[in-house]
């Protein structure tokens, strides 16, 4: 386990909200109290008693727009139960952690988009679907009740960005097998494995398919050397956060249906820990072992968010 | 029951290695009593077996009888214009079938060679070829009710398959006393629903890169069930060859199966038999009942449709369920090549046509996957039974 140098804190996104004073109670029925409005908005939120943050129009336009988080059908190149095609952004976090993102995303997905950039300390903006408010507002509550914890993210490898976009896919299926990586600018001495792309170990071509390019990342790391390891779904992606006492980890189920008895891997031994749900709130983990050096348990069900913390 | 955990792994034939002790040395089997002469492949996939279960004295597979078969045969069993089932005649059937195997004067004493009032007892179905083949509502109510007969209480009957939403389409509650369990591990087969599956029990394997590489046997299984009898039926399979003891039994009892064939390509070689032989299963699977009154002999192990259905119209029973997955492979084989198709020891890539359901259903000389047939003899090269079909002994009987 290797602690990478950028610590991030986690926060809440904002939503961002265009409609007058009128919509109020809608907002405080999703007990959705932190919004980004326009600036001729601002002293009427705030005399509201919302926390507000003004945002002009070319502000949010230069703010880099997200994909909607969730899975897809991509024919011949996903399958729909084993193996979904996953849209997620914490890759792109991880590589820009210091940018300003904005999700608009469609009904339904509110919730995983703030969780998603909660998870990864993202500074962004959520435009949601009304519809969605409720859902949204139901994580935003459970993410400002979470313990606060600052802990570094922990990555088993390193990828060197040449700002190039095979790069960035192939950041994109690391993430999506769970392959934790650090971004650097130069080879890191802490890692065995430096991804270097163009070079003889990791030539262009190769990214070409950048599945199968992670799956050899995977196979050089091997499996028992992986710092985490998920079983009983292939939609969860994870960031973990640790410093070699604690743990935290962040899981993300982009499935959109809940997974029951998901069971986690991670190396080191840690003898107490606690489940934080969203939507069913702090529990015990189950069937906790330690064994080969690894701890490993269980989450009752995890819909859209699980955060896990281990000491 | 429980000793310290304890992992195994089966790095491809060349050191599989059998829990009742049969060794197979690198180049081919040093001593193989239960196997004759094996042709096991190499460069199968690495599989890794994690339980903390010890076998029994005589593990349940291949049990007291290995290499015995008792097929019972009626042509009044099934009326081959409806499909239906005579209930009278399957009751005799089975206790002809269960009196020939084990030898005993009465069919309740038969039963309690297998069972005793205090066994917990599992009977696997097979559902997954509703609505044409399944396993039998006469057969499992005759189980149920010869279970009952020797004193086991209903309450410690469960009925089992994977996926909830298959048994609530064969439904065969109606056909059976109020109070025993019929139960399920996931709602469907989605991948999301793991809380059935013991987290200790599992089979671990990386075999196309899947990132979810174990697969977890049935809480049932390992923490309650005691006994199990397995009722699978006589079917063709895509990717297996044949579906019959070994895969109902591995395939019907562990997680995350789906994923040992794709494009083509099939991990059931291996797989079926190292699943079958993981304990406690291997040891608590004391019986098999092979339902043969109705047969699927292509665009298995479905049947949505009649089309590739047929009627054996036997019952086969025993203890070895290599021994009678070995007659199984025989009985479609022949009835195939009676239809003029495909072998299901085909392996040509001029015959597959990848992943095309459609064009495999609507054309018996198409297969999705090249199948591995050969899944009965790996199994018996883990200890699991009789493969030689010259040391195989069949009783036939005739109602």
């Amino acid at each position: 386990m290797t602690p990478a140098v950028l610590v991030l804190l986690a926060s809440a996104p904002c939503v961002y909200w265009t409609q007058g004073i009128e919509s109020r109670a809608a907002l405080e029925a999703a007990a959705i109290k932190r919004l980004c409005v326009p600036l001729d908005q601002v002293d009427t939120w705030r005399r509201a008693g919302f926390t507000v943050s003004p945002i002009t129009e070319a502000e949010l336009a230069a703010r880099e727009a997200l994909p909607t988080p969730g899975v897809t059908a991509r024919a011949g190149l996903a399958s729909p139960t084993r193996s979904p095609w996953i849209v997620a952004n914490g890759w792109r976090f991880t590589r820009a952690p210091a940018a300003k993102y904005v999700y608009t995303v469609a009904a339904g997905k509110g919730a995983l988009a703030a969780a998603e950039a909660f998870a990864y300390g993202a500074d962004a903006i959520l435009k949601v679907d009304p519809a969605d408010l409720r859902g949204v507002g139901s994580v935003m509550t459970f993410l400002d009740g979470l313990p606060a914890v600052d802990l570094p993210p922990v990555a088993d490898l390193a990828v060197v960005d040449d700002g190039s976009a095979i790069t960035a896919e192939v950041m994109n299926l690391l993430a999506r097998r769970n392959l934790l990586f650090q971004v650097v600018q130069t080879p890191s001495p802490r890692f065995r494995i430096n991804i270097v792309m163009g070079s003889a170990a990791y030539p262009r071509e190769e990214a070409g398919d950048p599945s199968a390019f992670a799956q050899k990342i995977r196979g050089q790391l091997t499996d028992e050397q992986r710092t985490l390891r998920i079983y009983g779904s292939e939609v969860v992606i994870c960031r973990l956060t640790g410093d070699g006492q604690r743990i935290r980890l962040h899981l993300l189920n982009y499935g959109g249906r809940d997974i029951e008895g998901l069971r986690i891997r991670v190396r080191g031994t840690y003898r107490n820990g606690e489940a934080h749900i969203a939507g069913a709130g702090r529990l015990p983990l189950e069937d906790q072992v330690v064994v080969d050096g690894a701890t490993e348990f269980s989450l009752p069900r995890i819909a859209t968010y699980a955060v896990i913390d281990l000491r | 029951m429980h000793r310290r955990a304890f992992v195994r792994l089966l790095a491809a034939a060349a050191s599989a290695k059998a829990t009742a002790g049969v060794e197979v040395a690198a180049k081919g089997p040093s001593r193989a009593p239960l196997a004759g002469t094996l042709q096991i492949r190499t460069g199968l996939p690495a599989l890794k077996v994690v339980s903390r279960y010890s076998p029994a004295a005589i593990p349940g597979m291949p049990g007291p009888y290995p290499g015995r078969v008792v097929a019972v045969k009626s042509d009044k069993s099934v009326d081959i214009s409806t499909g239906a089932a005579n209930d009278e005649v399957v009751r005799e059937m089975m206790a002809r079938g269960m009196r020939g195997l084990t030898g005993a004067g009465t069919t309740a004493e038969a039963w309690r060679r297998f069972f005793t009032p205090s066994d917990v007892v599992g009977i696997k179905v097979n559902c997954g070829g509703y609505p044409h083949c399944v396993s039998a509502y006469e057969i499992i109510a005759e189980t149920v009710r010869q279970l009952m007969g020797i004193g086991v209480p209903l309450t410690q009957i469960y009925l089992y398959e994977r996926f909830q939403n298959q048994l609530d389409e064969v439904n065969y509650a109606p056909r059976l006393p109020e109070g025993l369990q019929i139960v399920a591990a996931e709602r469907a087969n989605r991948n999301t629903d793991n809380s059935g599956y013991d987290p200790a029990t599992y089979l671990e394997a990386d075999l196309f890169g899947e990132e979810d590489t174990r697969s977890n046997m049935m809480r049932l299984v390992s923490k309650r069930l005691t006994k199990i009898i397995n009722i699978p039926n006589m079917k063709d399979h895509g990717a297996t060859g044949v579906t019959g003891c070994l895969k109902n039994i591995a395939y019907g009892s562990f997680s995350n199966v789906a994923r040992t064939h794709q494009g083509g390509k099939s991990h059931t070689y291996s797989v079926v038999g190292t699943l079958a032989s993981i304990e406690p299963l291997r040891s608590r699977t004391v019986l098999q009942i092979m339902d043969g009154l109705r047969g699927v002999w292509h665009a298995g192990p479905f049947a949505r449709t009649t089309k590739y259905v047929f009627y054996p119209r036997q019952i086969m029973f025993g203890t070895d369920p290599v021994a009678i997955d070995r007659l199984l492979l025989d009985i479609i084989e022949n009835k195939r090549r009676e239809q003029g198709a495909l072998s299901i020891w085909d392996r040509s890539p001029s015959s597959l046509k990848m992943d095309n359901t459609r064009a495999r259903d609507a054309d018996p000389n198409v297969n999705i996957i090249i199948r591995e047939p050969g899944h009965v003899e790996y199994a018996s090269s883990l200890g699991l039974g009789v493969y030689d079909r010259a040391r195989i002994t069949v009783q036939d009987v005739t109602v």
